[in-house]
């Protein structure tokens, strides 16, 4: 795609425990550190766009209203957007439609989530249809484990190979996420500490599992006619593609998602990316479950169906590698839901702006962020460059 | 990319009611989609990314569009959830369209309110936990206030605001799809049961369930689709602030904003003169007089005396809610979505016995949060 949309500059909280600030406070935090590397203020905002999982989650139903404040958006355009795990991916689509429409140049993106504050389970445990999923459905991690044992049933793979892959994946952005000024989680491991910490839900263990996070992300995202002046070296929006499909679990196939391919398949057209393993230098993956970075390994194309565990050995996504995942620690680290897809976005961009700080990847030109949500519904990525 | 025209093509809503017990979310928004898209001959393949409009609290789901998308044809579509109201979902339709990346948008909203706790128990959860929500602030609770206020400040007494009630419950005798249909009088509206004082039962809005879905689609498709597309001037949102102590409520910032960003876009400088029919969101019948004034019609506190000379009723030369509006018909986040739909139906002459007279361009407004802190403008024109 030409340059029409660039993300010119992000924000974001110190993810983690906050119950030093109000909601507001800490969305200001991340909206104050992106005007601050924009050399912008709120005037210099044409609108903004502002998202975050299920009210439930904090207890407050219409947040952006409350929001509004800690944003300083009084008197310009605000919408909210929902589109539960993938919401923060959605944030930046929504910020980047505004401004690929011509109607504003200066868009403010920003995703949030409290949850500390209250029961991330057993508010996500309350998704899907009341009639036929609700009554036994079991939350996020359940839900998850389940793609997970499919994952091993359809490819006929050893549990055990694929625990210890995961296991590395486990290890590669706890360590990563030292060089993260912002992640929450920070951690020395070794493959056997992960292997032997205990099960959340099998196969799922301890170190397999994201936590709940309190965090914010800002991202200003510009039109080309101010991107340049706001940012040397922009990041552009090269490709995007969004797709979501069944709600019912035993409709679909959970593993050869339909839903990935098809919002993967969408970016890469848009960007020209024939060979991603070539063509992309750094991925920020959405990976609130180890074993999940195997499963996008394979959909994004970066091995054959089923060879996840290969690529996760052989270390092409490590930060030394030639494709490094995650190289933040990724939402295994950090994982404020409503932000993560935005933080994804943000951490992209950083890596093609060389905002990266310590664990920026030399040279990055072309990146990928990707979020995921709703009952293995929801997928969406964005391709940014140089 | 290219800047595209785009175009109202098809739109459907439900016969709202008090209660529709044999259909679901889903079922509503199915309904909704497959009459739309019949309207204007269109099939589920033909759409190119859907925005849907609902609440997560009013829905008693978490993450609401996971259960509906489906029902509105959104399998591997581009598809989004605006969590607001649907007018606000539309104007992002509209964006997706210019951006030249689609062709055609299905935009759908829903609220089936008699599954959901009483209004002012959620619009009590959208207060924050710690200053508004323990004084036991809530929608019904600061429209009072704003009333209260507003009758103080310019003199306007309850009949005034009853004439409201008078007009809009009048005109939904005429829309088939209104929930709340009745020829009253102002002596009734002023001695309807107080809900909570100033505001009565003839005056505050009911709550409803329904849906409603609007088809848009870029200039020249939709030249292809119907030879009557309505095209959308001018768009505007805008957003008040949060605490209602920090807020004028006789002078909304966010409508103010809103609407001239939609009057510049639409080249509109003479609201009254221009506009032919306006849709206005009215959940308390005071609030119509106050935004009319925001909108420009008239000047500040002149609302009343704009309804008392007859501009804004059916015969006058700017009727305003011929459909009823919100005081009819309120299925929470689907209202500012209907508004638009009722706009439509009025350009391409598809209005029925609430059509007025040759309507070129019509405007429709939204609103949600406390006393209106954040307001919609869609201008459409012929």
């Amino acid at each position: 795609m030409e340059k029409t949309v660039a993300v010119v500059g992000t924000g974001q909280t110190n993810h983690g425990k906050r119950f030093d600030v109000s909601w507001p406070e800490l969305v200001h935090e991340a909206v104050e550190r992106a005007l601050d590397e924009t050399n912008l203020t709120m005037q210099d905002v044409d609108a903004i766009v502002c998202g975050s999982m299920p009210g439930m989650l904090e207890g407050t139903s219409d947040p952006h209203f409350w929001l509004t404040d800690g944003i300083g958006a009084y008197g310009k355009p605000v919408m909210r957007i929902a589109t539960c795990g993938s919401t923060g991916m959605s944030v930046a689509l929504t910020a980047f439609y505004h401004v690929a429409s011509g109607l504003f140049d200066t868009v403010l993106a920003v995703g949030t989530e409290k949850q500390y504050e209250g029961s991330s389970q057993g508010v996500i445990s309350q998704m899907g249809d009341p009639h036929l999923i609700r009554p036994f459905f079991p939350g996020a991690v359940a839900g998850f484990a389940t793609q997970c044992v499919n994952y091993v049933s359809k490819y006929g793979l050893k549990m055990e190979n694929v625990a210890e892959a995961a296991a590395m994946i486990s290890v590669k952005c706890h360590s990563d996420a030292l060089d993260n000024p912002y992640a929450h989680i920070k951690a020395k491991l070794t493959v056997d500490d992960v292997l032997k910490s205990r099960v959340i839900c099998y196969p799922m263990r301890l170190w397999d599992c994201s936590p709940t996070s309190d965090g914010a992300c800002a991202v200003v995202f510009a039109s080309t006619k101010v991107a340049k002046e706001i940012a040397e070296e922009p990041a552009w929006v090269k490709g995007v593609g969004y797709a979501g499909d069944e709600q019912f679990y035993g409709d679909k196939d959970m593993v050869d998602w339909t839903a990935c391919k098809t919002a993967v398949k969408r970016a890469y057209d848009m960007a020209g990316v024939m060979n991603p393993l070539k063509d992309l230098d750094v991925a920020e993956l959405y990976n609130p479950f180890t074993y999940q970075e195997l499963l996008w390994y394979e959909l994004f194309g970066f091995c054959e169906k089923g060879r996840g565990i290969d690529v996760a050995r052989n270390g092409v996504t490590t930060r030394r590698g030639d494709l490094p995942c995650d190289p933040s620690g990724g939402n295994l680290c950090t994982h404020p839901i409503g932000a993560t897809g935005l933080i994804r976005v943000a951490e992209a961009a950083n890596q093609v702006m060389g905002r990266a700080g310590n664990h920026q990847i030399p040279d990055a030109e072309t990146a990928l962020a990707h979020a995921m949500g709703g009952l293995m519904q929801f997928n969406g990525v964005m391709i940014l460059g140089r | 990319m290219t800047v595209n025209e785009v175009a109202v093509v098809g739109f459907a809503q439900t016969k709202h009611r008090a209660r529709i017990r044999n259909q679901s979310s889903s079922d509503l928004v199915y309904q909704v989609t497959r009459e739309a898209l019949d309207s204007c001959s269109l099939t589920a393949k033909d759409i190119g990314t859907l925005i849907e409009s609902s609440s997560d609290y009013w829905e008693g789901t978490c993450c609401s569009d996971v259960v509906t998308m489906e029902a509105a044809g959104g399998y591997l579509k581009e598809e989004s959830k605006v969590e607001d109201d649907g007018a606000l979902a539309f104007i992002y339709g509209y964006l997706r369209i210019r951006s030249g990346l689609f062709d055609t948008a299905l935009i759908v909203s829903q609220t089936h309110c008699s599954q959901s706790p009483p209004l002012p128990t959620l619009s009590n959860l959208s207060c924050d936990p710690f200053y508004q929500r323990p004084i036991g602030l809530e929608e019904q609770a600061a429209a009072a206030l704003q009333m209260t206020a507003y009758m103080k400040k310019y003199g306007a007494t309850e009949e005034d605001v009853a004439q409201v009630a008078v007009k809009n419950l009048g005109n939904a005798v005429n829309n088939p799809y209104a929930h709340r249909k009745v020829k009253t009088d102002i002596d009734r509206v002023i001695k309807s049961k107080v809900t909570a004082y100033p505001l009565r039962e003839l005056t505050s809005s009911p709550t409803s369930d329904g849906a409603c879905a609007v088809i848009l689609a870029s200039g020249k498709k939709a030249k292809q689709i119907t030879d009557t597309p309505v095209w959308i001037k001018g768009i505007g949102h805008s957003v008040d602030d949060y605490f209602l102590g920090d807020r004028n409520l006789m002078e909304n910032i966010g409508l103010r904003s809103a609407a001239k960003q939609a009057y510049k876009r639409a080249s509109i400088d003479n609201p009254l003169k221009q506009l032919d029919v306006a849709e206005i969101c009215e959940p308390y019948a005071h609030q119509e007089l106050l935004w009319t004034e925001h909108l420009g019609l008239c000047g500040k506190g002149q609302g009343a005396k704009l309804l008392r000379e007859g501009v804004t009723t059916m015969n006058g030369s700017l009727p305003v809610n011929p459909s009823g509006g919100v005081l009819s018909t309120n299925p929470y986040v689907a209202r500012g979505l209907i508004r638009i739909a009722e706009a439509s139906a009025q350009l391409m002459g598809k209005a029925g016995k609430r059509q007025v007279g040759d309507a070129e361009t019509g405007l429709c407004h939204s609103v949600s949060g406390l006393g209106g802190q954040l307001h919609c403008v869609v201008v459409l024109g012929k």
